[in-house]
C-alpha cells in the first residue's frame, strides 16, 4: 500500500512536518513500508473488543480471537 | 595473581577479595584503564575514559575499606557507562555530533546508586547514535569492534559496553534497552544481558528516550553479577514515575539451586522463524540441554505474534516527537541512519498508533496467561549472528534485511517484543558458530520475577559450551 510522494508532501505541508526533498523521501521509504505492511496486517484483525479492561480470552493453542 | 590476570574473574570472585584486602581497587583500576587504552584503538569501545576520576574513585573506596565501611560487592569494581546515561560534570554525547559538548549537572539515578556502592566508573561507553539501532557502527565516533572478530559488529546500541565486559576491560556496564540494546550486544559480545521487568528500574538521567518501553540494564560476565549489579540498580525512584514501589529481594538468594521441576516453554511460533541455521541449532541444543538438568520443556503457541511487527509502530511515533526539538536546531549534525529512520515517523496516523497499544494488549495478556503455564519462556535472543561491520544486508533464505537505518528490524525482532511487554528478559551465551561468533540464548519470566530468571539463567550459564571461553584480545 505505497503512498505517494505528492500525499507525503501534502502531510508535511499541512501538518508542519519536517520538509523532505525527493531523494530524502527514498531514503525513509522503507521505514515507512515496514509502517505500511504492519497497518495492512491489521486491517484483517477485529480489535474492536481489545480494552484495556478487559477478560482474557485468548486459548493457548486454538483460534485468536483478537 | 598479576592485576592482568584479576580482570579476567567475576565480580562474583572478587568481590569477597576485596573486601578482605587482598586485591586492591587501586591496582585493579589501574589495570582495567591499561587495558582500555590498550584495546581501545582496536575496539573503539569508549567515547570517554574517566582516569582521573577512576583514579580518585578507586582511592576513595579503597581507604573506606581500610577504615571497615564495607558497601557491597560493587566497591571497588570498575564498571563502564553508556554515554547515554547522564553523568554529572561529564561529557554525555549519545554517541552524537548534536550533542557532542554536553555536559549535565546531575547523575542518573542508576549512576548515582552504582556510586553508592561504591564500583569505580572507568568511562562512558560508545554506542549508537542516539542508542537508535542494533549495530554501535556511530557515525560521528567511528564504529565499535566486536572483540571476537573486530570485523564484526558488537550488537547495539549498547555495543561499547559489552565488548568492554566481553574483553576484560570492565566487570560489569549500564547499557540502555529499547529494542534489545542490552541483551543483542550481550549475545553478540558473548556476555549476559539483562532487560528486568518495567518499572525495576529508574529512568531517570536515560537521555532523550521513549515513553514507550526502554530500560536500564547490565551486561556482565555471569549471571550472578547480572545479580550483583541489578541489586545495586533496582528499586522505586520517587522521582520517576515509570518505577513500580515492588520489593527488592535479594537475587543472589536463588543462585545455586537445581532445575529440575521447572517448566519452560518453547514457542512454535514467531521466535523460531526467519532464523540463521546455526543459531537455531545452537539454541535447540541448549534447549536439549536444559531437559537433561531436569527441566520439562513444552512447546506454546502464541498466535498474537504474528501482529508483533506492529509493535513497531508507536515507538517510531514516539521517536519523531522525541527527536523533533533537536532536528529543528540540529538536523545536519544528524547521521543519515538515524536521522531518516526518525523522520518516517512523523507520517505514522495517530488512529494506528493506538491499533498498536491494543496489539501490545493482545500480546501482553497473551504471555501473561502462557506464564501462568510455564516458567518461564526461551527464545534466540538475535535470529542471526553479529554482522560484518561493512555489511549493509543480511540475506535470509533468499531475501536482503537491512541491518541499520531506516527498514531495519531483524536483529531485534525476538529482542524487541519483551520491551513491549515489559516482561523481564536474559540473554545468556549458549555456544558459538562455526566461524567462532557468540549466539546467544533469551529466558524470559513473569514480571518482577528476575530471581526466578537469574536461577534458570545461572543452572543453563554452567552447563553452556561458551563456559570458560574467551576472545584472543583479552590475553
Amino acid at each position: 500500500m505505497p503512498v505517494s510522494k505528492d500525499t507525503l508532501r501534502a502531510m508535511i505541508r499541512d501538518f508542519h512536518g519536517f520538509e523532505l526533498s525527493d531523494s530524502e523521501l527514498d531514503l525513509i521509504e522503507p521505514e515507512l513500508n515496514n509502517y505500511l505492511a504492519e497497518v495492512e496486517k491489521l486491517r484483517e484483525l477485529d480489535l474492536s473488543n481489545v480494552m484495556s479492561g478487559r477478560l482474557l480470552k485468548v486459548d493457548e493453542g486454538g483460534n485468536f480471537d483478537g | 595473581m598479576a592485576n592482568e590476570d584479576l580482570l579476567k574473574l567475576t565480580i562474583t570472585e572478587l568481590a569477597p577479595r576485596i573486601r578482605a584486602g587482598e586485591v586492591s581497587p587501586v591496582e585493579l583500576t589501574e589495570a582495567a584503564l591499561a587495558r582500555a587504552e590498550r584495546l581501545q584503538p582496536q575496539l573503539n569501545s569508549f567515547i570517554t575514559i574517566l582516569h582521573e576520576q577512576a583514579r580518585s574513585q578507586a582511592r576513595e573506596q579503597e581507604a573506606a575499606i581500610a577504615r571497615g565501611e564495607y558497601l557491597g560487592p560493587l566497591q571497588g569494581i570498575p564498571i563502564g557507562i553508556k554515554d547515554n546515561l547522564a553523568t554529572a560534570g561529564i561529557l554525555t554525547t549519545l554517541g552524537t555530533r548534536v550533542l557532542s559538548d554536553y555536559v549535565p549537572d546531575e547523575d542518573a539515578d542508576v549512576v548515582r546508586r552504582c556510586k553508592q556502592a561504591g564500583a569505580i566508573i572507568i568511562g562512558k561507553e560508545n554506542l549508537e547514535e542516539f542508542a537508535a539501532g542494533a549495530t554501535s557502527n556511530n557515525p560521528f565516533y567511528g564504529a565499535v569492534h566486536n572483540p571476537w572478530d573486530l570485523d564484526h559488529v558488537p550488537g547495539g546500541s549498547s555495543g561499547g559496553g559489552a565488548a568492554n565486559v566481553a574483553s576484560g576491560v570492565t566487570f560489569a556496564s549500564l547499557g540502555t534497552d529499547l529494542g534489545g540494546s542490552v541483551r543483542l550486544p550481550g549475545t553478540f559480545c558473548g556476555v549476559v544481558g539483562l532487560k528486568q521487568t518495567f518499572g525495576r528500574v529508574s529512568q531517570r538521567g536515560l537521555l532523550v528516550t521513549s515513553f514507550n518501553g526502554d530500560h536500564i540494564g547490565p551486561m556482565t560476565r555471569s549471571v550472578s553479577d547480572s545479580a550483583l549489579v541489578l541489586q545495586a540498580i533496582a528499586g522505586y525512584d520517587s522521582l520517576d514515575p515509570s518505577t513500580i514501589p515492588v520489593p527488592v529481594p535479594d537475587y543472589s538468594a536463588a543462585l545455586g539451586q537445581n532445575l529440575a521441576g521447572l517448566k519452560i516453554g518453547v514457542p512454535s511460533n514467531y521466535y523460531f522463524e526467519e532464523l540463521d541455521g546455526e543459531v537455531e541449532e545452537t539454541v535447540r541444543r541448549a534447549i536439549a540441554a536444559l531437559q537433561e538438568l531436569g527441566v520439562t520443556i513444552r512447546e506454546v503457541s502464541i498466535p498474537s505474534m504474528e501482529y508483533a511487527g506492529a509493535l513497531n509502530i508507536a515507538p517510531m511515533a514516539d521517536r519523531i516527537v522525541t527527536h523533533e526539538p533537536f532536528i529543528d536546531a540540529n538536523r545536519e549534525d544528524y547521521g543519515p541512519d538515524t536521522l531518516y529512520r526518525t523522520l518516517a515517523g512523523q507520517f505514522v496516523l495517530g488512529r494506528d498508533y493506538s491499533k498498536s497499544m491494543k496489539v501490545q494488549r493482545i500480546i501482553k495478556e497473551e504471555h501473561a496467561r502462557i506464564l501462568t503455564e510455564v516458567d518461564f519462556l526461551v527464545t534466540p535472543t538475535s535470529p542471526v549472528p553479529a554482522p560484518r561491520i561493512d555489511a549493509p544486508y543480511i540475506n535470509m533464505e533468499g531475501a536482503d534485511h537491512r541491518v541499520r537505518g531506516p527498514g531495519s528490524s531483524l536483529i531485534s525482532r525476538n529482542t524487541s517484543p519483551m520491551n513491549a511487554t515489559g516482561l523481564p528478559a536474559i540473554s545468556v551465551p549458549c555456544g558459538f558458530t562455526e566461524s567462532g561468533l557468540p549466539i546467544g540464548i533469551q529466558f524470559i519470566g513473569s514480571p518482577f520475577d528476575e530471581a526466578g530468571l537469574f536461577r534458570v539463567a545461572q543452572g543453563y550459564e554452567a552447563i553452556s559450551p561458551s563456559a570458560g571461553r574467551w576472545p584472543a584480545i583479552a590475553d
